[in-house]
Order: C-alpha cells, then sequence, then structure tokens
C-alpha cells in the first residue's frame, strides 16, 4: 500500500533525508521511529505529496504521489506533526469543513462527522471553539479530520504527543481499530506505543534508514543473544572467581558482573541460548547459593539506543 | 467546483466569527460617512463623486489588511500542510479566498449604500452614474484583493502580508501623480495607465469603458497568478 522507493530530500546543501525505502502493506501498522531531527517528519510529509522528493519515488494507495498527487490525497488521511486546526472555528464548523472538502455527500456529512467525533471521544463537544481546546482534544480532533472519509492509508505523525496516559490508551486501541482493513503509518518517538502498536518498525536516523524488521527481531539482534541475570553466593576462596567460572561454561558467551550484594554476585549473562540449566549444575557441584535466574527481556529502548547509536 | 465553494465558506465563516469583518465594517461606514459629509458640504452637489474617490484610495489601504491572513495564517497554524494534502486543487482554493474577501468587499461596499438613499432623499442623484461608480469601486476591489492574496502567499507573518501588500499596491496609486512629474511624452502616457485612478475615474463619471474593465480584469488575474506560482514554489523548496 505504501511503497518508498529511495526517497531523498534534500534542503539547500542539508539532506533531511537520505535514500530511504521501506514498504508497507495493507492490515499494517508500521511504526516510525527516530530521534528528533531524524527526518521523520520529512518522510512522512514526501509520502503525502505536501514535499516533492529531490530523488525516489513514493506509491501510496496505488498511486504515484508526485505523478498522481490528487489521487493519492483522496485516498490517504493525515496527522501532521501539529493538529491543522482553524482556531476560531467550532469543532462541527472545522469538520463539516473537512468533510465538504472531502467529498463526502450533503446527506451523510451530519452523520459521518457523529460518528468519528464519537470515535475519537468528542460527543457533546461541536460547539467547542478549537482555539480553546487543551492539547489533547485539539490532537483528537485532528485524528477526526485525518479519518473522516475512511482512508485507505494513514499518516500520523506523533498522534500522542502532549497526551494524558488515559488519553494515549484511548488512541491506541482507536489506532488499532482503525488498522484492520488498512495501512498505517505511526511516527512517534514514544517507544512503549510502538510496541504495543506495530509489529514491524522501521528506525530513521540521520536520514537514513538504520533498521527496518520485526519488533522482536530488532530487539533479539540487538540484545546479541539472550541475556540472564543470575546471582549467585559461592563460599569465601570461591567468590573471586564466580563471573570467571561461569564464563567458563561452554553454553555462557559473556559474563559481566554487575554488582555484589549480600554477598552474591550479580551477573549479567549472555548466551545464545539459555545457559540456566547449566548454571544451575555448576553451582550445585560447587554448593553455591543460587538467589536469581531470570530472563531479561531485551527493550525496544535498548535496541532503538544501540540502532541509533551505531547509525550517528 | 464544490471544493472552491466549500472554502468560501470557510473563510465568510472565519471572517464573522472573529471580530475583523465588523471591525473592518466599523472602519470602512466611519471614513465613508466621513468622506460623504466632506463631499457634499464642500462640492454641494447631489453626487458621491468625492466619496467614492477617496473610498478607492481608503480601500487600496485597507484591503491588504483583510486579506493578509490568507495563506499567511494557513502556514503558521498549520491547516495549509491540511489543504495540501487533500483534494484541494489550487485554482479552487484560489477561487475560494478570492471570491470570499471580494464578497465582504461587496458587503462593505453595500453598507454605503446608505449614502445615495440620503441623497435621493434631500436632491435628485444621477442613479446611472452612482450604479457605474459602484461598479469601478468593485472592480478595484477585485483587483486589490488579489494582490493582497499574492503578498499574503509570500510570507507567514500577516502584519508583513498586509504591510507588503500596501506596498506593492502603492505605484498602482503613485503612478498617476508621477505621470506629471515626468516630461517624456511617452513615459507620461505609461505611468498614467499604470494608475487604477486613471481606471476608475471614468466610472464615477458614469463612462463605462472595456479598456477600464478590462484593465482590473487583467489586473486581477495577473495577481491571482503569481500567488499561484508563488505557493507552487514555495512547496518545492
Amino acid at each position: 500500500m505504501i511503497s518508498a522507493q529511495g526517497i531523498t530530500k534534500r534542503f539547500g546543501d542539508f539532506t533531511a533525508v537520505d535514500s530511504v525505502t521501506f514498504e508497507v502493506g495493507r492490515g499494517e501498522i508500521l511504526g516510525f521511529i527516530g530521534p528528533n531531527g531524524a527526518g521523520k517528519t520529512t518522510t512522512m510529509r514526501v509520502l503525502t505529496g505536501f514535499l516533492p522528493a529531490t530523488e525516489g519515488r513514493a506509491v501510496v494507495a496505488g498511486h504515484d504521489v508526485f505523478e498522481e498527487n490528487m489521487q493519492v490525497r483522496r485516498k490517504v488521511g493525515y496527522l501532521p506533526e501539529r493538529p491543522p486546526l482553524y482556531t476560531e472555528l467550532s469543532i462541527g464548523a472545522y469538520l463539516g469543513f473537512v468533510a465538504e472538502v472531502r467529498g463526502i455527500a450533503r446527506a451523510d456529512r451530519t452523520r459521518r462527522i457523529g460518528e468519528v467525533m464519537e470515535q475519537v471521544g468528542l460527543t457533546g463537544w461541536e460547539h467547542r471553539i478549537l482555539g480553546s481546546l487543551s492539547k489533547g482534544y485539539r490532537q483528537r480532533v485532528g485524528l477526526a479530520q485525518a479519518v473522516i472519509h475512511d482512508p485507505e492509508v494513514l499518516i500520523l505523525d506523533e498522534p500522542t504527543s502532549g497526551l494524558d496516559p488515559g488519553q494515549v490508551a484511548g488512541i491506541r486501541q482507536f489506532v488499532r481499530g482503525l488498522a484492520e482493513d488498512r495501512t498505517v503509518i505511526l511516527s512517534t518517538h514514544i517507544l512503549p506505543e510502538v510496541e504495543r502498536l506495530c509489529e514491524r518498525v522501521v528506525v530513521i536516523a540521520g536520514g537514513k534508514v538504520a533498521a527496518d524488521e520485526k519488533v522482536e527481531d530488532l530487539k533479539n539482534r540487538v540484545g546479541k543473544g539472550v541475556r540472564f541475570r543470575v546471582e549467585l553466593r559461592a563460599g569465601a576462596d570461591d567468590q573471586p572467581r564466580v563471573p570467571q567460572l561461569v564464563g567458563a561454561l561452554g553454553v555462557v558467551d559473556q559474563v559481566t558482573p554487575l554488582d555484589a550484594t549480600d554477598g552474591f554476585a550479580v551477573l549479567d549473562v549472555r548466551a545464545p541460548s539459555d545457559p540456566r540449566t547449566d548454571i544451575a549444575r555448576l553451582a550445585t557441584e560447587r554448593s553455591w547459593t543460587i538467589r536469581a535466574m531470570e530472563r531479561h527481556a531485551p527493550s525496544l529502548e535498548e535496541a532503538f539506543l544501540a540502532v541509533v547509536g551505531q547509525e550517528t | 467546483m464544490s471544493v472552491a465553494w466549500a472554502v468560501f465558506k470557510k473563510e465568510m465563516r472565519v471572517y464573522f466569527v472573529s471580530p475583523l469583518a465588523y471591525v473592518f465594517l466599523g472602519v470602512f461606514l466611519f471614513l465613508a460617512g466621513l468622506f460623504f459629509y466632506l463631499g457634499v458640504v464642500q462640492t454641494g452637489e447631489a453626487s458621491l463623486r468625492v466619496m467614492l474617490g477617496n473610498l478607492s484610495v481608503t480601500l487600496l489601504f485597507l484591503l491588504p489588511l483583510l486579506t493578509m491572513r490568507h495563506f499567511a495564517e494557513e502556514q503558521r497554524a498549520g491547516t495549509f500542510e491540511f489543504l495540501m494534502t487533500a483534494p484541494v486543487p489550487l485554482g479552487s482554493l484560489l477561487a475560494g479566498k478570492w471570491a470570499a474577501s471580494f464578497a465582504l468587499c461587496l458587503i462593505l461596499l453595500a453598507g454605503t449604500g446608505i449614502f445615495p438613499l440620503v441623497l435621493a432623499y434631500y436632491g435628485d442623484p444621477d442613479w446611472g452614474v452612482i450604479l457605474t461608480s459602484y461598479l469601478g469601486l468593485a472592480l478595484a476591489c477585485s483587483g486589490f484583493v488579489a494582490a493582497g492574496l499574492f503578498t499574503s502567499s509570500l510570507t507567514d507573518e500577516p502584519v508583513a502580508a498586509g504591510l507588503g501588500g500596501v506596498l506593492v499596491l502603492l505605484p498602482f496609486w503613485i503612478s498617476g501623480t508621477a505621470a506629471d512629474m515626468v516630461p517624456v511624452p511617452a513615459v507620461q502616457e505609461v505611468l498614467r495607465h499604470l494608475s487604477f485612478l486613471t481606471h476608475v475615474e471614468p466610472f464615477s463619471r458614469g463612462v463605462v469603458d472595456s479598456a477600464d474593465v478590462a484593465w482590473f480584469v487583467l489586473f486581477t488575474f495577473a495577481f491571482l497568478f503569481l500567488t499561484w506560482r508563488s505557493i507552487e514554489s514555495r512547496r518545492w523548496r
């Protein structure tokens, strides 16, 4: 549904986006993450046709965004970084304008506006003036605007920025509901958001694609195998040798002593597969005490930092 | 077409939900009343000649303030990004915005309709001349609005757009006066034709010359075309 093929966008000498290539299929929610200034918003703007790419080509909903811009505009719903609101207008008047511009027939307009207002939790607010709304409510109106024409493709640029946790959960629910038969790109730097919503992420850093894979794969790859936290106590003479002995086990790649509490050595153990039974056997042989051995799930945050760090 | 209509309605709504339209109406009618009084007192004629002449210059200074928000504010508020990613053809956008400002001008002019009625009560004005005078003013409004749209498309600072509009229009007022100071007849002729006053004046005498009408139509389209180009080029930067 969305295909970015070597998109490059230069502003003068500055290359904001550098040959970015990725695809998003129908029914998929793609997380588009990267540090501030990495080129997320510029990429979104190229995909919506707001900015023409310097090089490369983007096809959205079956149309080239440059050659067949109007068709793309019709099929895409877009929430820019800043919700595009006319501050003087009421919510109802604003959505009425959007619906009319979006070509929704007069007879359906009132019903459709009511539907989207309910979906984003704005029922009963049609007379509120946009300029008087708080950030969270502006964001909701922005979302309502983006989905009013039931678009095939949704491009959301930081839809949850500035919202409180309750609102974030609501919007997450809403986006998940939308995604069933649509294509969604969700740009954000709130990583838990991505973990909950997206199966696949594209990490962009310094204008380049730094990673494009399943969230799980990214976490495991960057975690360099599986990590375990192991806490062991040995006798006085054995204690200093604990890391060394654990490291000597065949299944273990690397051992990093983290700290020592109450006489327990706390180790960060990396291994290609689960080494816990081997460690337990070693501990039994040497009469060590085991306090904990837990699998340490790699977080997306770690993976993100590692990927972004590599590229910059 | 329906998109242009949607834009038109949106712009009219924005004018009338904000104090802008009312302040404009107030200021404009106050000045019109002043010019009407002075004109009638000075000349003792049952005519609007003085008032309408002065109003055309007033409009030159006022209308850019009416149009300054059009694109500048859209840029600022981020709504420009909406318009450029929603199925809004640039032509419809321009048409809707121009028509909304022009319609507001017509409302302003209609507000001065009380003065001919006053004349009719006390004297015997020439209705034909009054009608053509209004036609001339409306044509001038059309051109000024287009020029204002153009400067609004150049910046995202509404005040700069407003003052820029006045600046762009000033030569078309001054050039008439400047013509008298240039000793070269050919240059004089050109300068005189550049001035909108040269083309408004016949209307206030009841003369509707197709050349004058064409001048204003051309003026309007020239600035709408420049606006078009300016917005297109904005996206390429």
